[in-house]
This record gives C-alpha cells, structure tokens and sequence, in this order.
C-alpha cells in the first residue's frame, strides 16, 4: 500500500548530552524542548492506575457479590460478566485511557506525564495498543525488570513498549510566567550612573544574573555573597565599579542592563 | 538584549488565548473552524515569540514558558485526529486479516511451533503415565481432571465455574499476550512461549481423556477454542515476526526496521486481543451452559469455518472485472 518509508528522525531530533530533555523540532523550524520522564515518576503513576484498576474491580465485584446473595442462579451469569471486566481493565484500560485522553491515563495525568510519538505528536491508537500489549514484556520475569532495564540504558527512558511502538513519555510542566525582577531597595539614579550608559551583556550572563537574583532572597548572607562575588569580582572589574555588597552590584547590573534598553524603545 | 516587560505586555494576551484554547485535553479537531484557524495562527506567532526570547537570551522563565506552550500546541495542532470507532472497526475487519496474510509465514511457523508440541503433549500423556508430570505438577493436572468430572447436563457449579476460567483466563489470555510481546526478544520468548502453550494445552487434553474426562472438556472447550487458539497463534506469529525485523533489518537501523512493521504488528496484536476478548465471552457465557452436545459441537464447527474464511478472505480488494 504505501513504499518504503524514510525516517529522518535521526536528522531533525537532536540528543543533548546528559540532559532528561529531549529537543524537538517542528515544520516550522522552531526547537521545544520536552523533559523526558524517569522510571521514579513513571512507576508512581503506574501504581496510582494499579489503584485505580483495584478499585474498579473491587467495586463491582463487591456489587455483583451481593447482587447474587439472594439468587444463587444467576452467579455463572455474573462470575463471567466479572471475568470480562478483568479482562477488558487488564489489557484495555491503558489503551482506552491514553487514546481518549490524549495519552495519559489517570494515574500519567496525576503526575503531569504524558506518552507521545517521538515527534512530540499524539500516540496512535496502534501505536498505544503496542506500548500497552509490550508490558507482557517490559515485566518479565517479574516487576517490570526488564523495562526498567531497558529504559536505564536509553537515553530517553524508553521501555521496550516504547521502542516498538515509538512513543517516550514526557513530563509536561507548566511553567508560569513570573513578574519581572524588582530591587528592594529601589535601585537610586546615583547607583546606576556609576554603569556605562551601553551595557551590551551578552545572554547567558543576563540569563545568569536573573537566576541569582531570583535565588538570592532564599539563600542565606554568606552563600549570597559567595555566590555573587564570582560574577561580580569580574564585572566590577571590567567596569571600574566599586560595590560594597556583590549581590546589590548584581542587582544593579541587571538593572541597568535592563533598563536601558527600555529608555531606548 | 530586549525589553522584558514590554514583550510580554504586548504578547502575553494572545498567549493566553492560546492557552484557552489548549485548555480542554479534547482533539483540537473538534472544535470550530474558525477557532482552529486561530489557534493554528497564534501557534506560529507563539512560535515565533519562542525564538526571539531565545534568541534575546531573555529571561529563562519565558522561554521555558512559550517552550511548554508551543509544545503543548504543537501536539493539538499536528496530531488532531479523532478516535474514531470506525476507524477501529475497519482495522479490525479490513487490516487484520491482511496483516494475517502479508506474514503469513510467521503464522505458519507459529503454527507450527504450536500443533506440533499439543501434539507430542496429548499422545504422551495420552499413552505414557508418567509423562505429564514432567510438563506440569500433577496437583495442577489433577485438579483440572477433576474440574471436568461433572458433565454440564445443570450447568457447571459456581465453584468450579470460577476456579476454572479463572484459570484459564489467567493462562490463556496471559499467555498470548506474553507470546506476542516477548517476541521482542529476537523472537525467543514468542518461539518458547508458543510451544510450551501448545505442549501445555495437548497435556492437559491428553491427562483429562486418559482420566476418562474427555467428553466433558471437549465440549467445554469445544466453543471457545476456534477463537482462542488461533489467537495464542496469531499472537506468536506476530511475536516471531517482530524478532524477525529486528534480526533481519534489511538495511535499516534496527528500531527503524521494528517501526517498519509496526503498523502491522498493531493489526495482529489488535485481532489477536478482538479474538480472545470473543473467546473469553463464549467460554463466560457459552461454554458453561447446560446445552446439548450436537449444538455445542455443531457451533464449534461453525467457529472454526468462520474464523478461517475471515482470516483468508476477509478484507480482500474486489477482483478486477476481467474483459473478454
């Protein structure tokens, strides 16, 4: 039906070193990066759906139980209806759950997982029907050993369902978008005219200051100022600028990075 | 270096709007037209957003940010397609029986590696007392002998009833998805599970008849094993053919050479799991009653012929009118 096809995936998905991220790229030519989820979250959510199996069972065994007390004629009826939903939760439920919602199950939707195509598309329904069939492997012989193995060996925590079926599981956080960065105190016009008016840093080092100062006020004095004389004993420096505290240099470093660009737009 | 606030000032409204629209977990297929067409234009716009704070080196929360985003609307965007029912049905009832036939080597073998074994396991234990304690421990065998001591003229009693599909759920369908799956292992595991499945089931035949049971487990069995001992092969089939790309790649790497079958391998998983759901069903509902044997035997039969006519003939293109 269709020729044979090419996969490129080698050319548009780069590995970054030592990372649990994988990098994705889109017809657009832009690059996401997705956190890859390890064997620690993934093994709680697969309890919370064990849980859930459990429960379900359970459940409507409990109510099947006392559905027949008064009627024993029926049990044959009832012990295979009980029989199917065993078999249908066993096999079913993971297929069910990830082609309905999106490849979580409850327990990957607890835990912000998510399986997708190694594209970083939706899984398919074939595709959710090999992971999930592949588990019979994953857990041989005993406690998913093997798909644990599997995935300590790869770079993207695959299980064997996972390589077949091509598919990894994601974590997907939800970053928020935090409020811009504010000296206390206020940064005075004095402080920021010992700057240059041109303050051209470069972007890992303004990445750098945000992370320090966004760090700074829960990290206690001494570590503080540890941490902020080895950026600041550079720039002061380059720049003739004495500071008394390397953490407020920071700050107005920052600031004036910053700030000046706004003056200019 | 860019201006932060002003950025996400002047971008942030359409990036909630996008977030709105991702919000449902619903395939981005369902909802309007015209509100696919925005998001699909907020989503380049987002896109674009994401390289210029990366290319700014601006502030790591953003770009950590429109990174979620975009991936988030990446995957509503390029992967909405619906689950449709019908789609499931078509690959069940067209692509399955193709599947079956395209590799139908590997269902030969698996046959093979099944029949031969049921085989050697019913005339041994048939004819050698001894010899199906080395296949299974005689406490297993003699409980299943006595399971099928009574005959089904009132129905089997609930204890019985439970004891032996539970067994035989666990086995059987266990079994059949372990044949297929650890298939995966360079097709050993579907080679080993096969043929011990198939030396099992002709043990367990041979010692219930040689105990002098043997009419009540065939009609017992009789319903549902056209269902499910074609499925314990197909499932091994499709096992051995998964080891078999990954053993003979034929120039490709070999996860490309697995991603090559999977489709199929999907399809014969798929209708190996439709069968035995069909076989768990009648050996539920079916098996257990207290109907006459001509019928159950007569349905056996029925079975048999329908299972094999859909795996040869089902799903094949309409012949091409041929012009005198």
């Amino acid at each position: 039906m269709t020729g044979p096809r090419v996969f490129t995936k080698r050319a548009t998905l780069a590995l970054r070193a030592l990372d649990t991220t994988v990098e994705i790229e889109t017809p657009e030519h832009v690059v996401f990066s997705c956190s890859l989820a390890g064997p620690a979250r993934r093994a709680l959510a697969y309890l919370i759906d064990l849980l859930v199996r459990g429960a379900i069972v359970a459940a409507i065994g409990v109510a099947l139980s006392m559905a027949s007390l008064g009627n024993a004629e029926m049990s044959g009826w009832k012990m295979g209806a009980f029989l199917i939903l065993m078999f249908v939760l066993e096999w079913g439920y993971f297929v069910a759950c990830e082609s309905f919602m999106n490849g979580r199950s409850l327990g990957k939707r607890a835990l912000g997982l998510r399986v997708v195509t190694q594209n970083g598309l939706p899984v398919s329904f074939g595709g959710s029907v090999l992971r999930n069939l592949l588990r019979a492997a994953d857990f041989l012989p005993t406690g998913y050993a093997i798909g644990l193995l599997t995935m300590t060996f790869d770079p993207r925590f695959r299980r064997l369902g996972d390589w077949a079926a091509d598919t990894m599981v994601i974590f997907e956080e939800r970053p928020r978008l935090r409020d811009p960065i504010r000296l206390d105190p206020p940064p005075l016009p004095a402080e920021l005219d010992q700057f240059p008016q041109r303050l051209d840093l470069p972007g890992p080092v303004l990445e750098a200051l945000e992370l320090f100062l966004r760090r700074a006020p829960e990290l206690q004095t001494l570590r503080e100022d540890e941490l902020a004389t080895m950026l600041a004993s550079i720039y002061g420096e380059r720049l003739q600028v004495r500071y008394k505290s390397a953490s407020r240099f920071l700050g107005l470093l920052y600031a004036r990075a910053v700030g000046e660009k706004s003056r200019v737009r | 270096m860019f201006d932060r606030e002003a950025f996400v000032a002047r971008r942030s409204p359409d990036w909630q709007e996008l977030t709105l629209l991702l919000a449902s977990d619903a395939p981005l297929a369902e909802l309007s037209a015209s509100r696919i067409s925005r998001a699909a234009s907020l989503y380049r716009a987002v896109c674009g957003d994401l390289m210029r704070a990366r290319q700014t080196g601006s502030s790591a929360d953003i770009v950590a940010y429109l990174d979620a985003l975009t991936a988030r609307a990446h995957n509503a965007l390029y992967g909405s397609r619906r689950y449709a029912l019908r789609g499931a049905l078509r690959a069940l009832l067209h692509g399955f029986p193709c599947a079956f036939r395209k590799h139908w080597r590997f269902m030969l073998v698996s046959a093979l590696l099944f029949v031969v074994p049921l085989l050697v396991g019913w005339f041994g234990a048939l004819h050698s007392p001894s010899f199906p304690a080395s296949v299974l421990p005689l406490k297993t065998l003699e409980g299943l002998s006595q399971a099928y001591s009574e005959g089904f003229a009132n129905g089997r009693s609930e204890q019985t009833d439970a004891a032996m599909t539970g067994f035989y759920v666990d086995n059987n369908v266990g079994i059949a998805f372990r044949c297929f799956a650890t298939g995966i292992l360079f097709g050993l595991g579907s080679a080993y599970y096969t043929l011990y499945n198939g030396l099992f089931v002709g043990t367990v035949f041979g010692f219930v008849q040689r105990a002098g049971h043997g009419r009540n487990l065939f009609t017992f069995v009789c319903g549902h094993s056209p269902f499910e001992l074609t499925a314990i092969v197909i499932a091994g089939g499709a096992g051995l053919c998964m080891g078999a790309a990954l053993i003979s790649t034929e120039g490709y790497t070999r996860l490309g050479s697995l991603r090559r079958r999977a489709s199929d391998l999907a399809l014969l998983a798929l209708g190996a799991a439709a069968m035995l759901f069909i076989a768990a069903l009648i050996e539920a509902f079916w098996s257990p009653s207290s109907l006459p044997e001509p019928v159950k035997f007569g349905f056996s039969a029925l079975a048999w012929l329908s299972v094999f006519g859909f795996l040869l003939f089902a799903g094949r293109p309409p012949k091409p009118r041929t012009v005198p």
